[in-house]
């Protein structure tokens, strides 16, 4: 059906003059991608725990470098996307941008975190966070317990990938003394 | 990818409050089905000549039987729905349903044109009239010059479908003495 049909593609814009409005109801489980506003899955235990294993990690070793923030939205306006990815270490900026979201440039590190929402975060969201030039993603897959590395966006695609399993290392571009075991993240 | 994501789905009444803040355009090329806002195709002149026709032979030998109604609003609230289809028949109501718009049951008979939108037409509306209970369905298709006359709404689909060409002549179910041509209705 849906390819009989072309939607309307709501703005970010739209998408929070409809949160003001009371159209939306308050509801962090909602995103805007690509104009369409959609449900996020329910969190299981095992990605929420998760996330706040590596919210620690993150907070305790970079301190001031950077801004940890967890579930909240990053804006790529001319893709008519927001979204909260699971985990981003932005740009440190005195207002913790409380006065506007951050954009792509902000993003040092993006993480999500997989297990139910693994085509979603592979098929979707990886190739949209590589078209608007967030230069490095994790992926940590909880279905295989492998993180999944993407460097170097190009087009729709990342175009260096590398898999990594537990015993194996690995820092953010961004901070390259901060080298982490996959072990840590994945626990 | 539209497997991956559960689209938000709108209501009716948020989908007017869309129109009344502002967020949505005063466009009456949008239409809500099945909660996703959708923008109608162009109408070319074939098919907005014949809506014309229509409205003309509808209006003249009906008089007070009925409203015609031409390209304006009848809501199917419990499918999240509010289309606009080429000519209705209503029942007669002294406000010209000025207070609220019409729903399934004020609907006589129900005219598509389809040139382009045949597909549409076909695979997504008439299903969805069915559904809702509309009683009767034409789908006149300029393309090969045909009435389909949708009759009998069972579930998702009509149990009683003909197809007739120029030379052969129907008449509505609400008005048996009306009786009109094929050939009156496509030029």
């Amino acid at each position: 059906m849906s390819e009989l049909l072309t939607r309307h593609r709501f703005t970010v814009e739209e998408y929070h003059r409809m949160g003001e409005a009371g159209i939306l109801p308050e509801d962090n489980r909602l995103e805007l991608i690509y104009g369409d506003i959609v449900v996020r899955e329910p969190i299981g235990a095992y990605h929420a725990g998760t996330v706040d294993r590596l919210n620690r990690l993150w907070t305790s070793r970079l301190g001031e470098r950077a801004i940890v923030r967890v579930q909240n939205p990053v804006q790529f306006r001319r893709e008519d996307s927001e979204l909260q990815p699971d985990i981003m270490l932005l740009r440190p900026r005195e207002d913790f941008y409380t006065t506007s979201h951050p954009q792509a440039a902000d993003v040092l590190l993006l993480i999500e975190v997989a297990d139910t929402t693994l085509r979603l975060d592979r098929r979707v969201k990886i190739p949209l966070y590589a078209r608007v030039g967030v230069r490095e993603v994790w992926l940590v897959d909880l279905t295989t317990a492998r993180l999944e590395v993407h460097r170097e966006p190009l087009g729709d695609r990342y175009g260096d990938v590398r898999v990594l399993a537990r015993g194996e290392r690995v820092a953010p571009e961004a901070f390259p003394d901060l080298s982490l075991d996959v072990a840590e993240l994945i626990g | 990818m539209g497997k991956l994501l559960t689209r938000r789905r709108f209501t009716v009444d948020e989908y007017h409050r869309m129109g009344e803040t502002g967020i949505l355009p005063d466009d009456s090329r949008i239409e809500l089905i099945c909660g996703d806002i959708v923008l109608r195709e162009p109408i070319g002149a074939y098919h907005a000549g014949t809506v014309r026709r229509l409205t003309r032979l509808f209006a003249s030998r009906l008089g007070d039987r009925a409203i015609v109604s031409v390209q304006n609003p009848v809501q199917f609230a419990q499918e999240d729905t509010e289309l606009q289809p080429d000519v209705t028949l209503l029942r007669p109501h002294d406000d010209f349903y000025t207070t609220r718009h019409p729903e399934a049951a004020d609907v006589l008979l129900l005219i598509e044109v389809a040139d382009t939108t045949l597909r549409l037409d076909r695979r997504v509306k008439i299903p969805l009239y069915a559904r809702v209970g509309v009683q009767e369905v034409w789908l006149l298709d300029l393309t090969t010059q045909r009435l389909e006359v949708h009759r009998e709404p069972l579930g998702n689909r009509y149990g009683s479908v003909r197809i007739l060409g120029r030379g052969q002549r129907v008449s509505p179910d609400a008005f048996p003495d009306f009786s009109v041509d094929v050939a009156d209705l496509i030029q």
